[in-house]
């Protein structure tokens, strides 16, 4: 790339989605220790953690004002990318369209060796958009169930009882399952991966690399740049 | 001799003998006489033992076989028609023989002269005197317990005043009692009174003998088989305390309170401590020593004698020192109850296999409890089928160590409680209960926070608040079965239980809870279903990003 004469870092996240990703990622975190303690609650590590923490009733006190924080969160970020898109004309870059799913069948050729290059993707390739809405649905889930768990008499008032062991089988599932996601998916693709190790620095800098644009998200490069998509689509694979 | 064998054979006395036997010899030499007293003295003896003969023969040596041949010489004056020679191995024989013997035997014996001389009609078994109420007593003394007995260095008449070798006076008594208190007068010639006073178990004798009833000393130290009295000495304690024991004995206390002191024997021996003796538990007390006690009433001297348990019983003991009992005792409650308040004292016994035994133990303060258990599902069975499976009071409030049952560390033992029986197939299978009610609690809201606050309560000094345990929902000492009770009535019920915590439970708040179900098609349809769905999706999902993740390495390593 190099060799190239184009050696120019994109700006790609705003210091407000910076700071909005570290901010949940610490709440996340938070909420897994302090629920999965709670979900395995036999093992060791999770009482040696509960006893840290000043006990079970201390736990439960962090994870809820935790949840009330990451709830906050997650509103207002419905609320700004809401805003935006509407009042703001910002690009719906999140939506996924049907190109998506045409790109997850190429890649997956590509991967298998049936064609020669990978899917030529947007801004946010078809993995991250089903990954956003994935935890997004599911953290929904969580702050519904979350806030039933909370309070069962007035949920009780007016649901029949059984609503109670449902909601907290759908929190402790979903809550293993948003936590294995972001483990397995999110640690490598960002940590992990060939493409970024050892670490992608995006998410701290707000920047990344041209190369990495042409790689990963060519359509937006090209969109930046003033080219035509197709133009840009495999000329990475192509330069090698 | 034919004579003297004659005499021998009809047990006459040994003065008679002596007397005929020098009367027709016209022996009147006083020295002759003692000879022939100690010689026919060691003939008798030979009955018993060929060590009385020598005894008697050796410490006449010389002198003896001197007299005997003159004797024998003057004899054969009278009976010419005896050969001489015979004669003399006649009467010798017996004498070389002993003569033989080594002097080292004879000292064992140890019996006077005199006694042996007694012995000799004395020592056999039949002889008796009778009195006048037709009573009799044995005149037979056992020469082997009477060289045993403390007083063998005396002789008979040291006792026996009124006899010696010339005297065997007739005599009357009215009645044994009569005699044996006439006889007992003897001993006080040496054990003088001051002497006997100064033991503190005659105390109580004397002052008893002051108001005419009298206690002849044989009756607890025996007369010729006396022995030195200490604990280890007398073979059986037992016999010996029974002999005030075994009647009725009343100790005072200083409330005027007054508790007999007779024990029955026979619950004695029927009890598990029957090869004790008595003051293997009436520490300090002996044959010994008897030493005066004074409690203020006979509360205070139950609480005393508890104590003497824990000599061997340390381990029980030890518990209940933990126990409420002993705190509430500690307090200054002295109704609390001790050892031998539930076990019994001298009747002590196992408890027999019959469980309800022991809850009428703790019946007996605890009634209106025990009333309320026999109407549970516990104590109905217990009572009126005799199940043994079902639990008792010490089941759930153990044995020794009963804690106070309002604390909160009890209160979360509870489900640990139910659960010895409640999780266990073998016994819940017979009832066809199911052994999951344990499982769900523990595993849902109640049971995760109680595990967790018991832990707490190691690290952490916080106080928790109560956590419902199984008796919240079910009662405790009122149980009862939720068969055959409509669901609806159930529900209704519940509700109750849970505002007891939930203030403000709704009517389908109850529901919340799976009621020890676990979650299936049947029950909670909703929570399986979600369950379910989870434990495919979640394998899928982590699979399926494995795969992906793999795919892409593949790849990558492939384009390199």
């Amino acid at each position: 790339m190099k060799d190239n004469g184009i050696k120019k870092d994109i700006k790609r996240f705003d210091v407000l989605r910076i700071i909005e990703h570290w901010i949940i990622a610490a709440t996340f975190m938070v909420l897994v220790a302090t629920g999965l303690s709670q979900k395995f609650y036999i093992f060791e590590a999770s009482q040696w953690l509960v006893i840290k923490l000043g006990g079970i009733d201390a736990v439960r006190l962090i994870h809820r004002i935790s949840g009330l924080f990451l709830t906050f969160l997650t509103l207002q970020h419905i609320v700004v990318a809401s805003y935006g898109i509407l009042f703001k004309r910002w690009r719906p870059v999140m939506i996924i369209n049907k190109k998506d799913f045409t790109d997850s069948i190429d890649n997956m050729k590509y991967y298998l060796g049936l064609t020669d290059r990978p899917a030529c993707c947007d801004r946010y390739n078809y993995k991250q958009k089903f990954e956003y809405w994935g935890i997004l649905t599911g953290v929904l889930l969580m702050i519904m169930t979350g806030f039933i768990l909370w309070f069962p008499m007035p949920v009780t008032g007016f649901l029949s009882g059984e609503i109670i062991p449902a909601a907290k089988a759908l929190h402790t599932n979903e809550a293993l399952l948003i936590f294995l996601v972001i483990a397995i998916w999110h640690i490598y693709n960002s940590i992990f991966s060939p493409d970024v190790f050892p670490l992608d620095t995006g998410i701290l800098t707000g920047y990344v690399s041209r190369e990495r644009m042409l790689r990963e998200h060519p359509v937006e490069l090209a969109r930046m740049e003033g080219l035509r998509s197709e133009d840009i689509c495999g000329q990475h694979d192509s330069e090698r | 001799m034919r004579d003297i064998k004659f005499l021998l054979k009809k047990s006459a006395g040994r003065d008679t003998i002596v007397r005929r036997y020098s009367s027709r010899y016209r022996r009147d030499s006083s020295e002759m006489q003692t000879l022939l007293k100690n010689l026919l003295n060691a003939w008798i003896a030979k009955s018993c033992q060929l060590s009385a003969i020598t005894n008697a023969v050796i410490s006449m040596k010389t002198l003896i076989i001197k007299s005997l041949l003159t004797s024998l010489c003057q004899r054969e004056e009278r009976f010419p028609s005896i050969k001489r020679g015979l004669r003399g191995v006649f009467l010798l024989l017996p004498l070389f023989f002993v003569l033989l013997v080594n002097s080292g035997i004879a000292k064992e014996t140890g019996l006077s002269e005199e006694s042996q001389g007694c012995l000799g009609c004395h020592g056999k078994k039949g002889i008796t005197a009778s009195f006048e109420n037709n009573e009799f007593v044995e005149a037979y003394v056992d020469a082997e317990k009477f060289k045993a007995s403390i007083h063998n260095s005396l002789t008979c008449s040291d006792c026996h005043i009124d006899f010696s070798a010339d005297k065997h006076p007739e005599r009357r008594f009215r009645s044994k009692e009569q005699y044996t208190i006439q006889l007992s007068r003897v001993c006080r010639r040496c054990h003088t009174q001051e002497q006997i006073k100064a033991k503190s178990i005659h105390a109580r004798l004397f002052s008893e003998e002051e108001e005419g009833r009298s206690h002849p000393c044989t009756n607890c130290h025996g007369s010729h088989s006396i022995i030195r009295v200490g604990k280890r000495m007398f073979k059986n304690e037992e016999q010996y305390c029974l002999k005030c024991h075994g009647n009725g004995v009343e100790m005072e206390f200083k409330n005027g309170e007054i508790l007999s002191l007779g024990i029955d024997i026979s619950l004695l021996n029927d009890s598990v401590h029957n090869k004790l003796s008595c003051s293997d538990c009436h520490f300090g007390f002996s044959s010994e020593e008897h030493p005066q006690r004074n409690f203020r009433s006979r509360r205070e001297y139950t609480l005393a004698s508890s104590e003497n348990c824990r000599r061997c019983h340390f381990d029980k003991y030890t518990k209940t020192l933990e126990s409420i009992h002993f705190s509430v005792l500690s307090q200054g409650n002295l109704r609390a109850p001790v050892c031998i308040d539930c076990h019994g004292s001298h009747s002590i016994s196992h408890f027999g296999k019959e469980r309800i035994s022991i809850a009428r133990r703790c019946q007996r303060c605890h009634s209106e409890v025990y009333n309320v258990y026999t109407k549970s599902v516990h104590g109905n069975a217990l009572i009126n089928e005799s199940n043994q499976d079902v639990p008792i009071c010490i089941d759930c409030h153990r044995v020794h160590d009963i804690q106070n049952p309002l604390t909160l560390e009890y209160h979360e033992r509870i489900p640990e409680m139910c659960g010895n029986c409640h999780a266990d197939k073998a016994i819940m299978g017979k009832y066809g209960l199911s052994t999951d009610v344990v499982k769900t609690y523990l595993t849902d809201f109640h049971g995760v926070t109680l595990s967790f606050y018991k832990m707490q309560r190691e690290t952490l000094t916080k106080p928790a608040r109560p956590i419902a345990v199984c008796t919240d929902c079910h009662g405790t000492h009122n149980i009862t079965s939720t068969r055959g009770t409509s669901a609806a009535i159930l529900k209704a019920n519940m509700v109750k239980r849970c505002r007891q915590c939930h203030k403000d439970a709704t009517k389908n708040f109850p529901d919340a809870w799976l009621s020890h179900y676990e979650p299936s098609l049947k029950k909670a349809q909703l929570v399986f279903v979600i369950n379910r769905a989870y434990d495919i999706l979640m394998p899928v999902m982590v699979i399926g990003l494995l795969l992906q993740i793999i795919l892409h390495i593949w790849r990558y390593a492939i384009n390199r």
